[in-house]
């Protein structure tokens, strides 16, 4: 972590909220909640790499809670981040090049590591993500294979490509 | 406080998990009522199942306590049906009946209990010798008293003739001077049952006149004529009956409906007014 990596981050979190909460939420009451676009998780995968972990837990968990507020589900939102900032370590853990990270690569971006390590690595981020929020949105695991796994493989299949956009257009290096 | 800081240090990502899920997860339950309906029943189902299961460790703890319970229970309905057999002949008697039409509510007057059954479990059995003993773990301080019948839910067990403060000894139906006021049911001669062979296996039925159709399998039952032992209670089933030669009487059978060897719960049975019809007994004697 060197040098300018809050406002780069500051930035992230306040337009992915604006876009989530203002937009996209939108789109998941039209549809019923069955396609869900969560972009939020974004900003949780593009913190600096080296953040330490309980850092990244509470801002995961906070960035949730401020979705929440604008979709009125106190709590799912920030179940979700939290889980999703831990889970996010092991998922860079198991992805690290050879020698590990040292910090010359500040995020975990495409500019650094390429397209095909970065489409593994938010794939695996975002199933885990939308996992983890539809099982506490419909927590019991009696909704598992009639609810929680097809919303979640659909919300998985609109999410991606609108990430996947949303990172070749801005690109992000810090 | 150090080692709590190095714990921290090497677990602060999932201590960190942890406190943001309990967190969130009071949040969910608490302002989202479809997760908190489900929470709710989740908890209460858990709940009901946990007391569930304590209750069942409790009645399993409380077993001892509840067979003695049911034991005492028993020997309360076993006497009320005994005295309500020693009521049912007041009831059916001429004078019981005037009495009765007279004094109309005070029947109660009438229908005089009789019998208390201490209940007891055989802790010394003899079967071997010619004068076989019974040893039960209740004695004088529980109210037993000698000559005292001593029964069992299915049949006649001995008479107590010994009592210390908490055993009493008895004379099983095994032994020579045990005789028991007995009849067949369903005819009005009664007889002595008493061990008159040497199979244990077998008692032996006396006095019974020789025209009654007696056949095996007729139940033998205490007389309305014992002391010791509740009228009607069963006593043991005909086996076989036959005159004897230059007599009028019948020489019975009995297999003892309680087999000597192998009883354990036991009731001891207390007249309450044997001591007075001994007294009266005594009296007739002397009257003589």
């Amino acid at each position: 972590m060197k040098g300018n990596w809050f406002f780069p981050n500051l930035w992230r979190l306040l337009s992915l909220l604006a876009i989530q909460g203002l937009i996209l939420s939108g789109i998941s009451y039209n549809t019923d909640g069955y396609v869900s676009i969560l972009l939020y998780p974004l900003f949780i995968l593009l913190l600096p790499i080296l953040i330490p972990i309980p850092l990244a837990i509470v801002l995961g968990f906070l960035m949730g809670l401020l979705v929440d507020t604008f979709t009125g589900t106190i709590g799912l939102h920030a179940s979700a981040g939290a889980f999703s900032a831990y889970a996010r370590v092991l998922i860079l853990e198991r992805f690290a090049p050879q020698g590990g990270y040292t910090g010359k690569e500040p995020i975990a971006a495409p500019v650094y590591f390429g397209w095909q390590w970065f489409l593994s690595v938010a794939g695996v981020f975002f199933a885990v993500h939308l996992l983890w929020y539809f099982s506490v949105a419909y927590f019991a695991p009696a909704y598992f294979f009639s609810k929680i796994l097809p919303q979640m493989l659909l919300s998985w299949l609109s999410t991606l490509p609108v990430v996947v956009v949303l990172v070749w257009l801005f690109n992000p290096r810090n | 406080m150090y080692s709590l800081y190095r714990l921290f240090v090497r677990q602060g990502g999932l201590i960190t998990l942890i406190i943001t899920q309990v967190i969130s997860f009071y949040l969910i339950t608490s302002q989202n009522s479809p997760q908190q309906e489900i929470a709710q029943r989740t908890w209460s189902w858990y709940a009901n199942w946990a007391l569930e299961w304590r209750n069942r460790l409790w009645d399993y703890l409380a077993l001892r306590d509840e067979n003695l319970r049911l034991k005492m229970e028993n020997a309360r309905l076993q006497a009320e049906l005994a005295n309500q057999r020693a009521t049912d002949i007041l009831r059916r008697d001429t004078i019981g009946h005037l009495h009765l039409s007279e004094q109309g509510k005070d029947a109660q007057k009438v229908s005089r209990p009789q019998y208390v059954f201490i209940s007891g479990r055989v802790i010394g059995n003899t079967l071997s010798g010619r004068n076989n003993w019974l040893i039960i773990n209740r004695g004088a301080k529980d109210g037993v008293r000698p000559n005292s019948g001593v029964i069992s839910r299915t049949g006649v067990v001995g008479v107590v003739r010994q009592v210390s403060d908490h055993f009493a000894l008895a004379m099983s139906v095994l032994h020579p001077q045990t005789k028991i006021s007995a009849a067949v049911k369903g005819y009005n001669y009664y007889g002595l049952l008493f061990w008159g062979e040497d199979d244990p296996n077998y008692l032996t039925l006396s006095d019974i006149p020789y025209h009654l159709p007696i056949h095996r399998g007729d139940t033998v039952v205490v007389s309305n004529y014992s002391l010791l032992f509740p009228e009607g209670h069963p006593a043991g089933i005909v086996d076989t009956a036959y005159r004897i030669q230059g007599s009028s009487f019948l020489h019975i059978r009995v297999v003892p409906t309680q087999p000597p060897a192998g009883i354990r719960e036991v009731y001891v049975v207390i007249n309450r007014y044997a001591e007075e019809l001994e007294r009266l007994k005594q009296a007739m004697s002397k009257e003589q």
